[in-house]
């Protein structure tokens, strides 16, 4: 049982390598952890176009709470 | 999902991570996307991501390099069995990736429609994909189908996955009944399929997916058909040969077939490496290998293939042999090419049988056709039985010498072996056409069967009838014509009959001519029967006159034969050959009690095979009957050349009755009358019906044309002419003989003229030497006792007898004269003409009216 348990974590590292290279082959700028998130969650039954939009939302979420961590005092930056 | 969620946002957003509020804030906001309808428009699909992808990389790289590095992880990935849903992972990928390249909007490349081609071949992919997630559709606006695919789901009910139905359909084809798709029954009639689709499989089939699969099941069905066909023939035994060459060809035709589902099996196993395990394998699938619709496609030409195959094992249930070539050459008049070449091959092979035994028939006279297939049937009860065995189509001339064509029953004259009416039924009887073997595409022309036919009769006839020794030379003519029989090569089958044909009748014709003397016969039958022979017909009347007027049963053959043989000693018929004179026979015919020599007496010409083919036994019975009728003319003939002789001389000399003188000149008009008649009727038979006839024969055997048959013919026309002529027949119903019994009557009249007249010339005479010795005594010389006179009645009663007879030859010859002369034969009006030559019946019947 434990060799086999060990087999499956083997394999999934193994697809998450393939996947995660292939990634970066398409540039996607994710991180290992994330893309980890993001394909449990699909495998979950998210929907992936629904998951990227996400992704995409958050991205830029997180290019606003940085601008607005340069511009501190700004108040025309405000977090949503 | 709320805790990846949370990380996700952790990570991505590393604000979040401290502020609680913005993390919860991003949480709402990201699962408001998640269950938006942003990527539920459209379903997605393995082939279309990896298509996209490929296409970026090779934008962004031109080299390929990233292309074939994501071909390598593709295949990889692929190979891991951890994922379960690839195709979305990769999507999420891509959208991701898309995303962070502005320049190209993801949604023109996702939610475009599928070109028509891609449509129609991932339908059935799609109609039978599984949909195992639950989808997070919380949606109001659901389209029917999800409803329908719901609804289905709730009773766990799925459409079965295609690769199934495929490997099911698969062996469907083969006739064998598969896991989902089974036939109805093991009965062959019974031609449908069932579906299963119980809670045991837990699939249910679509109802277009279900016509496709009947369609392809068609197939199968048909296939069933003719490999039981096959199968039923190959282990049975008494299948004609066309048959078996039918069966031949449907076996290698079954062979190709064979090999095509073979090679659909590879296909479609190679396209789906592990069948059914892995579901995102089954859109490659469909787009590369083999599906349903494919197959049906593809297996189209073999449906119409089988159907015709089915149609040639449908109609060899019921016909055989030539019928079966026949109906397979009926759909060669096909407007479609395809069935039109499918036949043409199927007949160039099925009738290869049938023009191997044409041919044997058309240039050896063999029959060779154990199953009865040909269109010519043979009598095996008439005739020497011969063994054809195929090697003598090929075999030389040796061989053929060999088989006992000649030889083993050599010419021996004296041998009159069998029943004397052999040979002309085994010329008819033997071969008789079997119409409904005749194929369609030799018979085209009506004159060909009969001439195939005749062919083969006349060489058989040459062979095993005649046993004539140069057939062979004939044969060698023959092979230099021949060339291979074919069906493709019907004008030159044609020729090759023609030429077979012409050359056979003419080797006939001229064995019978020169090798059997068919003309010594005829001519030796018209010389005695016909009593073409003067001088012999007069000896043998002369030396059989005696003896036929005793009673019939006072005859004894041998006395017969041996008059017979002197009376051809003693006239020039000692000169004809003996094989003639050897074949005559005085013979009796059978008689009934107070019937006389004349009476039953016959002169018989006996014929032996193979000339009694054409001289059959109907033919000598209308020989025997004229010789009787010619017989008695000619006896008539002679006795009143005799009574002539007595009247003329005998009269004059010794009879002095001065007042009988008036009575006997009457009587000399009455036989002079009578020698008209009987002259004039002799002449007309001899000269305007034999004769005539006889030179209408010759000429025709001179020609040397036509076949046995022919011969048969004209020599049979020539006999009925004859005998209608000279029995003078009448064509009228119900009159055909009045004017030959008026002639026989009037033969019987003159005969008893003739005794009446010999009675009353005895009478004359004693009368006459009565009045000598009267007058011997007034002289006063004795010379015997003197006898009354006998009573006046006497001559009175001998001459009302001879008036009443010569009336009657009067009247009865006038009447003939009367029928004669509105007979629809002009031959036989001129008779009536000659007969009465100066209007002297008509005459006289105005003169007696």
């Amino acid at each position: 049982m434990a060799t086999r348990e060990s087999d499956r974590n083997a394999s999934a590292q193994q697809t998450l390598d393939i996947l995660y290279e292939m990634s970066q082959l398409l540039n996607t700028q994710l991180t290992k952890e994330t893309l980890a998130t993001c394909i449990g969650m699909i495998e979950n039954g998210v929907n992936p176009d629904a998951l990227a939009a996400a992704i995409q939302e958050l991205r830029r979420e997180n290019a606003a709470a940085t601008l607005s961590t340069a511009q501190h005092r700004d108040p025309s930056v405000l977090p949503r | 999902m709320t805790t990846s969620l949370s990380s996700l946002i952790c990570s991505l957003v590393p604000a979040a991570r401290v502020n609680a509020v913005l993390r919860q804030d991003l949480t709402a906001q990201c699962q408001d996307i998640l269950s938006s309808h942003i990527g539920q428009s459209h379903e997605v699909d393995f082939n279309q991501v990896v298509d996209a992808i490929k296409r970026k990389l090779l934008r962004n790289a031109p080299g390929g390099t990233d292309v074939l590095k994501f071909t390598n992880l593709l295949a990889r990935l692929l190979k891991q069995h951890i994922l379960s849903r690839k195709p979305e992972v990769l999507s999420f990928l891509t959208s991701v990736a898309f995303q962070e390249d502005p320049s190209l909007n993801p949604s023109s490349l996702f939610t475009r429609p599928p070109s028509p081609r891609r449509a129609l071949k991932s339908k059935p992919a799609t109609q039978v994909k599984q949909e195992p997630t639950s989808r997070q559709d919380t949606s109001t606006g659901r389209s029917k189908a999800q409803i329908l695919r719901e609804h289905r789901q709730s009773k766990s009910l799925h459409y079965a996955p295609e690769e199934l139905l495929l490997r099911d359909s698969i062996y469907i084809l083969q006739g064998i009944t598969g896991k989902y798709i089974q036939f109805s029954s093991s009965d062959e009639d019974d031609d449908r399929i069932v579906f299963l689709e119980d809670q045991v499989t837990r699939y249910t089939v679509s109802p277009s997916t279900k016509a496709l699969v009947h369609r392809l099941a068609e197939l199968g069905y048909l296939y069933r058909r003719v490999d039981n066909f096959i199968r039923e023939r190959e282990t049975a035994s008494g299948i004609g040969m066309i048959e078996q060459s039918l069966c031949h060809h449907l076996q290698s035709q079954l062979k190709e077939y064979y090999r095509l589902i073979a090679v659909l099996e590879t296909q479609a196993l190679s396209s789906i490496p592990q069948t059914g395990l892995e579901r995102s394998n089954d859109n490659l699938a469909s787009e590369t290998g083999v599906s349903l619709k494919r197959l049906d496609v593809w297996l189209n030409d073999w449906r119409l293939r089988m159907r015709m195959m089915s149609v040639c094992v449908e109609g060899a249930r019921e016909a055989q042999g030539g019928a079966l070539v026949n109906l397979i050459h009926s759909y060669t008049d096909n407007g479609d090419p395809f069935v039109r070449n499918f036949t043409h091959q199927l007949l160039e092979e099925v009738s290869c049988p049938f023009f191997a035994t044409l041919h044997k028939w058309l240039f050896s006279g063999d029959l060779y056709d154990p199953y009865g297939e040909f269109f010519v049937a043979v009598d095996t009860t008439l005739g020497p039985t011969q063994v054809a065995h195929p090697s003598s189509l090929s075999g030389g001339i040796n061989e053929i010498s060999a088989d006992g064509g000649f030889g083993a029953q050599g010419g021996d004259p004296d041998d009159f072996a069998g029943p004397p009416q052999q040979g002309g039924k085994l010329w008819e009887n033997k071969y008789q056409l079997r119409e409904a073997m005749l194929p369609n595409f030799v018979g085209k022309s009506s004159g060909t069967k009969a001439r195939i036919l005749s062919t083969g009769k006349s060489l058989n006839f040459i062979r095993y009838s005649c046993h004539d020794s140069e057939w062979v030379v004939t044969r060698e003519k023959m092979s230099s014509f021949r060339g291979t029989l074919k069906y493709s090569d019907v004008n030159g089958l044609e020729k090759s009959i023609d030429s077979a044909y012409r050359l056979a009748s003419h080797r006939l014709f001229e064995v019978f001519i020169e090798k059997f003397k068919l003309l010594d016969h005829l001519s030796a039958l018209k010389h005695y029967l016909f009593l073409g022979h003067g001088d012999f017909a007069d000896q043998l009347m002369d030396a059989l006159g005696p003896s036929l007027a005793k009673p019939a049963n006072a005859l004894y053959r041998h006395n017969l034969t041996a008059t017979l043989e002197t009376a051809i000693r003693s006239s020039n018929a000692q000169h004809d050959t003996p094989d003639v004179l050897r074949r005559l026979d005085a013979r009796m015919l059978e008689y009934s009690h107070g019937e006389i020599g004349w009476d039953v007496f016959t002169l018989e010409y006996k014929v032996d095979a193979p000339i009694d083919t054409v001289l059959d036994a109907l033919a000598m019975e209308g020989y025997l009957k004229l010789f009787r009728h010619l017989w008695q003319m000619k006896r008539v003939e002679k006795t009143l050349d005799r009574s002539w002789s007595r009247v003329i001389s005998g009269a004059r000399t010794f009879i002095r009755v001065p007042e009988l003188e008036h009575e006997w000149h009457k009587i000399r008009i009455s036989i002079s009358e009578m020698i008209h008649f009987i002259r004039q009727v002799e002449a007309y038979c001899r000269l305007e019906v034999i004769e005539c006839s006889w030179k209408v024969l010759i000429d025709f055997l001179n020609k040397k044309e036509g076949d046995l048959d022919s011969i048969i013919g004209a020599h049979r026309t020539y006999l009925d002419r004859v005998v209608k002529k000279i029995f003078l027949w009448n064509m009228k119903l119900g009159k055909e003989e009045v004017v030959h019994n008026m002639m026989k009557d009037a033969f019987a009249i003159v005969l008893m003229y003739r005794e009446a007249m010999e009675n009353f010339y005895n009478h004359c005479l004693s009368e006459a030497a009565r009045r000598d010795q009267a007058a011997d005594e007034q002289r006063g010389v004795f010379t015997g006792k003197y006898e009354p006179s006998a009573s006046e009645d006497v001559a009175q009663t001998l001459t009302t007898r001879l008036h009443q007879y010569g009336q009657n030859f009067s009247d009865k010859v006038q009447s003939i004269v009367q029928h004669l002369q509105v007979h629809p034969d002009l031959d036989c009006r001129f008779l009536a003409i000659r007969l009465s030559f100066s209007d002297y019946y008509k005459s006289r019947k105005e003169a007696r009216s």
